[in-house]
Order: structure tokens, then sequence, then C-alpha cells
């Protein structure tokens, strides 16, 4: 089957497909050394690819776009790891090239079909409109629509408090904005969607 | 239908997206293999898009500079038509005497000619005039 059906769970904080989870700062240490860089890097790139990936997926919603951001992300962070601070969690660091990711692609396909905000709103719409994993449920496809209709940032704000369940400490550190602004955002972001929905 | 007094709550969290079976256990060398890829690309390619941007406006005035030079050497060649044209044969004729050096290519030119189409008037000399000072000049020992 190419879509699994699945509950929606939020990624754990240790992921259990690693067999032997390694810390942020045991893989960092690995890779700065060139016998195990390569090894450490490819743990890294396990144990943070799903929250990456579905970070990505939520805001560009085409797979393959979500994939194509995805690898860039970590060549990214491949090319910068050795530049990392450590005042900084790893996480927050990768989140946060994932996040400027996305808001690159989406503008860039803005300046490069000369699309006005609405009109690349309104193609990623149309996406979730046709979504094979979305047939059947209206209520998903409607939330989901509603989403769409928030400004790219908000989107973020609350994809990453409603679906990540991220601390706004957190989101603080990955979108570089205070605490009480996210906070603000993240409730006119929810009062937005159930006005959106009802109106539907 | 949604309700009138609808919460966010109300609605089941879930993930609606999924992925291609297996597709998180292909990822990871997918990406080596990109890293691998730009490792051996090495710093060219980044230089490529800056370097296209820089280029572009360079292109375009290097472009208009040449449409220029070529629209105003053009114009610039018909007035040189239009003026020799304008210019008396007498004059022509006085230019050529005082300052034209004349070739040997000139010399084959004129072989071309008969005899009767060089007047008189033209050369200030006779044929036979012409052709005894011809001869005073060893032509074969003239240096090129």
């Amino acid at each position: 089957m190419l879509f699994p059906q699945a509950e929606y769970t939020p990624e754990p904080a240790t992921p259990d497909y690693l067999d032997v989870p390694l810390e942020d700062k045991e893989l960092l240490e690995k890779f700065a050394r060139p016998e195990s860089r390569n090894m450490a890097f490819n743990q890294l790139v396990r144990k943070y690819q799903e929250k990456v990936y579905w970070h990505i997926r939520k805001m560009v919603i085409d797979h393959d776009d979500a994939d194509d951001l995805t690898q860039e992300v970590f060549v990214k962070v491949w090319k910068n790891l050795d530049n990392f601070r450590q005042d900084a969690q790893l996480y927050t660091w990768i989140y946060r090239i994932a996040t400027n990711e996305c808001l690159s692609f989406l503008s860039s396909k803005k300046r490069k079909f000369f699309l006005p905000l609405n009109d690349v709103t309104a193609e990623l719409m149309e996406k979730v409109e046709s979504s094979p994993e979305l047939a059947g449920d209206e209520v998903q496809k409607k939330l989901q629509k509603a989403i769409l209709r928030l400004p790219e940032k908000q989107r973020l704000v609350f994809n990453m408090k409603y679906f990540d369940e991220l601390k706004y400490e957190e989101m603080s550190e990955i979108l570089g904005t205070s605490v009480g602004a996210l906070k603000a955002s993240y409730h006119i972001a929810v009062k937005k969607i159930e006005e959106f929905l009802k109106q539907d | 239908m949604m309700k009138k007094d609808f919460k966010l709550s109300d609605i089941p969290k879930r993930n609606p997206y999924q992925v291609p079976e297996g597709y998180f256990d292909r990822l990871p060398m997918q990406v080596m293999e990109r890293t691998a890829a730009r490792e051996k690309a090495g710093w060219l390619p980044n230089l490529w898009q800056p370097l296209r941007l820089a280029m572009a406006p360079l292109l375009l005035l290097l472009l208009v500079f040449v449409g220029v030079y070529y629209y105003s050497a053009f114009n610039g060649q018909d007035k040189v038509l239009v003026n020799l044209a304008a210019v008396p044969d007498t004059e022509i004729m006085n230019y050529l005497s005082t300052y034209a050096t004349l070739e040997t290519t000139d010399f084959v030119e004129l072989n071309t000619l008969r005899e009767q189409d060089l007047p008189a008037d033209v050369l200030n000399i006779s044929a036979q005039t012409a052709e005894a000072e011809l001869e005073y000049y060893n032509l074969n020992t003239l240096d090129y």
C-alpha cells in the first residue's frame, strides 16, 4: 500500500527506530572526527528526518516538494554542522534551517510564477482538495484548508504548537520571536481557523 | 455541516498526510548521496548562481553598447557616401594628385584599361610619356 493510514501521534523525544540512539553531544563529537563523520551524520538524519519532513510537508503540502526540501535541509546541516555553536539545541537549529527552507521555497514559488500570495494559497488548497490521503475525511480536509488560509508565519506557529506540540520557548528559539508574541499569534490563529470553519 | 459554536478541540488531532512505504528507510541514503555529490561538485556550482545574477546587467549593458556602436557606425557610413557623392570631380582630382600615392596594384588596374580610356587631361601626361616613365624605373628592383 502506498499510503498506510496512521493515527496522529507526535514524534517521541527519542525515536525508537534507532537501535542505540546517540545524544546530540555524542553525535557532534563523532561528526567532528573524520573516521566517524559519515556514520554520525547518518544517525543524525535518522534521528531527525521525520520531524523535519513533517514540519516541511505541512507547509508545502506536496510530498515531492517536501522530500526535496528535507534532503536540502540535511545537506545544509552537513555543510554547516562544523560551525554549529552548542549554546543552542541541535534540534532547534535544524528546525530553524527547515523553517527557512520552507519560507524560501514558498517565496521563490511566488517569484518564479509572478504569483500573488493568494494564488500560492489556492494552489496549495487544490493539492489538499485532490489529495488521496484526505479523500473521504471532509472534516480534516476543511481543517487543512482553513490552516492554509493563515498567513505563512502564523501557519508555521500554528503547526509547531498544534501538531508538533513544541514549547513556546523552543519556538521562540527557532523563530527568533518573543514567547508573548508567539502565544498571541497562536491564539489568533486558532480563532481564525474556528471562524473559517464556521463560514464553510 | 460545522456547529455554530465550533471549537478546534472538537476535531480529533491527527496528521492527515502520509508518505510512500519505506520512505524514511531510504531517505538517509538519499541524503548521503546528495551530500557526496555536492562535495564532489565543489564550490563552483555554488558560485554560478550569484555569478549569473551579477553577469546579467553587465551583459545587458554590453548588448546596449554594441547596439549603439553598430547603429552609429552604420549611420556614419551612409553620411560618408552621401558626402562623397556631393564632392565635385575636380576637388577629388586635386586631393588625389596632392595626397594619394599610387601602389603597384593601381598599375595592375590601369593595365586593364584601354589607352583611349585614359584621358590626357586627367593624367596630364600622354600614354607614350607614361610608358617611358615606367621604363625609366626598374620595377623589379623595388622593395615591397
